[in-house]
């Protein structure tokens, strides 16, 4: 089945992390996207929503970054963002930043609304629950168990808890196992990670073993900071889960010839 | 009012961005201050009654209450069976000494003469009528003195609270603070009619009585035994408050 | 001793780390079951924050208001500007009445006051009766948590603590520890002349004092000894007693899930003349140490709203790894975090607003809904910038040095793109199957623990020519 083209217009704010590590990320979702219909765009220029600066107190330099970004952003496109964290940075943080700013602050506050994480995007806008019918396979082979890692921004500035398990679970034949303490962070905290390395490097410890001991093949996330925090200390100990953001797995979920 | 307290409201103004006062306290919606002193004691009036007609109600929910908060609940039909389930306790225990409020409730069960034939002393943590001020004193330190031996205290209590599964005990004369709180077990008697719904109803009767007239010195609000979890999370009871608390529920 | 030392001897201790691990699942989830069997918790929490906001505003007048209150009930107030001020009123109180042993219930405030050193120095014994206060009165230490001071002591230590410092024999079970307490207290508390509590709430309409106990030892405190002295940080003031309600479930459910603690105590002036028993005096110490700074800059003034009733320290997973002590003040976690930089000195706390992945979990959990994330962003705005408080300011040249180069780039694709090569380049000798298990300087902090991928030859941005 292939969605019919809508009205729906999207700009693609892709995030310094997927564009830089994580090309294929990117990929993934301008791909589940079209599939399901939107018109997608990429504003050319994107570089970062400025959110390290903004983190480390230099706000100064968050400035005109951001003041970059809503320029890029402005008309009346929903923004697609595959990061819980950057979603949250143009939505929640932007009116924070540019709260002594009276032009840039209305600016943020006209661009928020239409700012989405892409999981939130699927079910919330597009109302796509059962992503999985969208694609030509009955199930993904080899798949069985998922688990999710629930990235910190997107459950507490966004409130995105339960679109990305739907959508997970929409493809039969996938079981998603909860994880242990799955509201607890992974340590990643963007320049924290590097700044208190083995406070990090503790909470990351934690976070692997719950997800081990899930028994799950994948686990997927929103998030591409967590998932290179994650995937980084996995890989370092050759844990057996294979890391998936979750605009590559709907990829599979739709990609079946 | 102190010079000091001028001084430091004054930072405060100053730190609030209003260095002259004014404008005076304007009491938002948001507290329960602003209410009329009317309306309050009206509100009062009406717990009071719905807490008698719901009494049964409120017992039952109470005893479960109490239950899940650590307290030993049981029912007794009279305060002659009060005195019996005491009588019982006293024996179980190995009690010596006993000290009692001298609350209406507790008069009535007579402890001196149902636990005489056992050989304990109940002592009446009540200073004599028409004591002067010496003997009064001297009352009041052989009282502590006997709470400090006592291996069982005894009161009646001013209200009981369902939500929690609370007894509150308000100390004034007859009512002493140190007989629910030294020995290592309490005996509460709720009388029928004294359990509230919870805590806002409590606070609500307390707050028309300021209005009317005094407070009272202390309050206090039992919530089962004495408990500490600052070890190894592990909750151990009786560290400094009873151990051990009972709780009837008369009638 | 500085954050990350402290912060690293606390990673490396098994037993600290299982006791604080122990704080997620006993208190926090305790405090998550509470929460949802109190109907109209919500709401409650909406309502205490209006509360709370509107009495801090307003909070000259509701002390004026309870210190009338307190005054009409025949109990004595003082307003300390300083902790010193109100050590120095409470050691001439205790010396004026020949005060030789004072009983004291659970006070972070008296931490603040270092009162029991300044009690010892002027011959006058502090016994600490909370249970954990007294394990780390004994120990010589300062309050791990907010709630559970000794939470981070195994057993063994504890009864290894009690063998030698009272000379008696070692206990093994906690029963037994702490009926040893209670023994040893039980003798304090028959012969102390003065008690000093903490103040959890202060009604303003009526001058009552809210004390929340388990152990019995703030009744013991207010009703044993002639002399009872209520010291309390300015912002405890609550407007009505009709507020209590919502007032106390707030804090103990959130502090411990109890529906009620085993305890709650108030206090209205001295005992009056026909009560049984009770103090013959009260007097209430009002302190600012420094608080008056969080109420003057409307960015911190919500931490006032705060409640101690430690949510946020067992929610945090940065508290849970590197424990009460590496806050290197009296309030640890992540309420710690703001307020103790901002009583003591912001610049030398400067790894307090740092020391957070931003999670938000604290907000979530707080009870009156204070916004810490918000209030480290600001400090680490001040810390970066300094604009409010330019003596604060610490970030170093290169820091800012490296800020204006990531500025530099981002600002300009051609740039990121010079610079994508460059790492590229860089990261040649490094990088083995895509991946770099090694990086040089603070970046090493990165492969200590974990793998990072390499930087894609081809960024997305050039891949999208071939998807438009």
């Amino acid at each position: 089945m292939v969605r019919e083209p809508s009205h729906v217009k999207a700009s693609l704010f892709v995030t310094c992390i997927v564009d830089q590590f994580y090309p294929a990320v990117g990929e993934s979702t301008v791909r589940v996207l079209r599939r399901l219909g939107v018109d997608v765009n990429f504003p050319s220029g994107q570089t970062c929503c400025g959110q390290p600066a903004f983190n480390s107190g230099f706000w100064a330099d968050a400035k005109p970054v951001a003041r970059r970004v809503l320029k890029m952003l402005r008309g009346d496109r929903y923004v697609v963002v595959p990061s819980g964290s950057c979603a949250s940075m143009i939505h929640a943080f932007y009116p924070e930043l540019f709260h002594d700013e009276p032009g840039s602050l209305a600016e943020a506050r006209a661009l928020a609304p239409r700012v989405f994480e892409l999981s939130e995007f699927i079910v919330d806008v597009l109302g796509v629950t059962d992503i999985a019918s969208y694609g030509e396979s009955t199930g993904v082979p080899d798949l069985r168990k998922v688990t999710y890692h629930e990235a910190c921004h997107l459950r507490r500035e966004l409130g995105v808890t339960t679109q990305p398990r739907t959508l997970i679970t929409s493809a039969p034949g996938v079981e998603l196992v909860e994880a242990q303490e799955s509201d607890v962070c992974c340590g990643f905290g963007g320049s924290f990670s590097v700044r208190y390395p083995d406070i990090s490097g503790a909470m990351l410890q934690d976070k692997i073993e719950q997800l081990r001991e899930t028994g799950a093949e994948r686990f997927v996330s929103c998030d591409s900071g967590c998932i290179m925090h994650i995937a980084g200390g996995m890989e370092r100990q050759k844990v057996d889960v294979r890391p998936m953001h979750i605009a590559e797995l709907l990829d599979e979920y739709l990609d079946q010839e | 009012m102190t010079g000091n307290q001028t001084e430091f409201l004054g930072k405060l103004r100053r730190s609030l961005g209003r260095p002259t006062g004014a404008p005076p306290l304007a009491i938002s919606d948001a507290t329960a201050l602003g209410r009329d002193a009317g309306e309050v004691v009206l509100r009062a009036e009406s717990i009071r009654e719905r807490a008698q007609e719901d009494a049964d109600a409120l017992a039952d929910e109470l005893e479960t209450a109490a239950g899940l908060a650590g307290w030993k609940v049981a029912r007794v039909a009279s305060t002659q069976d009060a005195a019996g389930y005491i009588a019982d306790l006293v024996r179980e225990l190995e009690a010596r000494s006993v000290v009692r409020s001298a609350q209406a409730v507790v008069e009535r069960m007579d402890l001196e003469d149902v636990l005489s034939g056992a050989g304990v002393q109940v002592h009446a943590m009540a200073v004599r009528e028409g004591s002067n001020e010496a003997s009064a004193d001297e009352q009041r330190s052989a009282m502590r003195q006997h709470a400090i031996d006592a291996d069982l205290g005894v009161t009646g209590v001013h209200y009981a609270i369902a939500e929690t599964g609370t007894c509150v005990l308000l100390p004034r004369k007859g009512t002493s603070r140190l007989v629910s709180l030294l020995p290592p077990v309490h005996v509460a008697i709720v009388e029928r009619g004294q359990a509230l719904p919870g805590l806002d109803e409590f606070f609500a009767l307390q707050r028309a009585d300021s209005i009317r007239g005094d407070l009272g010195s202390y309050m206090t609000l039992i919530t089962g035994p004495s408990r500490s979890a600052d070890i190894e999370y592990t909750i151990v009871t009786g560290v400094h408050g009873p151990g051990e608390v009972h709780m009837l529920l008369l009638g | 001793m500085d954050f990350n030392t402290v912060a690293a001897e606390a990673l490396n201790d098994p037993n600290i780390q299982a006791n604080l691990h122990g704080l997620y699942k006993g208190f926090h989830h305790a405090r998550v079951d509470a929460a949802a069997a109190t109907p109209g918790w919500e709401e409650m929490r909406e309502k205490a924050r209006e509360i709370k906001a509107h009495t801090t505003e307003n909070l000259d007048h509701y002390l004026e208001m309870a210190a009338a209150a307190v005054t009409r009930a025949e109990g004595r107030v003082f307003f300390a500007n300083t902790a010193e001020d109100a050590s120095r009123y409470v050691i001439d109180l205790a010396r004026s009445k020949g005060v030789e042993v004072v009983i004291k219930g659970k006070s972070m405030l008296s931490e603040e006051m270092s009162l029991n050193d300044r009690l010892a120095e002027h011959d006058i014994e502090p016994v600490e009766t909370d249970l954990g206060e007294y394990i780390i009165q004994l120990a010589g230490e300062t309050p791990y948590h907010i709630i559970a001071p000794a939470i981070h002591k195994t057993r063994e230590e504890v009864a290894e603590l009690f063998e030698e410092k009272l000379d008696v024999p070692r206990h093994h079970e906690i029963e037994d520890m702490a009926g040893e307490a209670r023994r040893q207290l039980r003798q304090k508390f028959i012969e102390a002349d003065m008690g000093i509590t903490g103040v959890n709430y202060l009604v303003a309409e009526t001058g009552t004092i809210v004390l929340v106990t388990n152990e019995g030892n703030g009744r013991m405190c207010t009703s044993m000894p002639r002399t009872h002295v209520a010291i309390m940080g300015m912002e405890k003031v609550i407007p009505s007693m009709d507020d209590l309600g919502i007032f106390l479930r707030l804090l103990i459910r959130s502090a411990t899930g109890q529906r009620l603690s085993s305890y709650v105590t108030t206090v209205t002036g001295p005992k009056r003349h026909d009560d049984e028993d009770g103090p013959d005096e009260l007097h209430l110490v009002v302190v600012d140490n420094g608080r008056s700074r969080l109420l003057a800059d409307p960015e911190l003034r919500e931490s006032l709203y705060c409640l101690r009733c430690g949510a946020c320290l067992n929610a945090c997973p940065v508290y849970r790894k590197v424990g009460g002590h590496a806050y290197g003040w009296v309030y640890p976690g992540p309420i710690g975090a703001v307020i103790s930089p901002m009583l003591t000195n912001l610049g030398d706390a400067k790894d307090l607003p740092h020391a957070s992945s931003l999670c938000g979990a604290c907000r979530e959990v707080c009870p009156v809904k204070i916004n810490i994330p918000r209030m480290l962003l600001y400090l680490r705005k001040e810390l970066a910038q300094g604009e409010t408080y330019p003596e604060s300011r610490r970030s170093s040249v290169v820091e800012r040095l490296l800020m204006k180069g990531w500025r530099l780039s981002i600002m300009n694709p051609l740039m990121l793109r010079l610079a994508n090569k460059a790492a590229l380049l860089a990261q040649w000798p490094l990088a083995r199957r895509r991946r770099l298990t090694w990086l040089p300087g603070p970046m090493g902090g990165w492969t200590r623990y974990r793998d990072l991928p390499a930087i894609a030859s081809r960024p997305f941005s050039k891949r999208w020519r071939k998807m438009r």
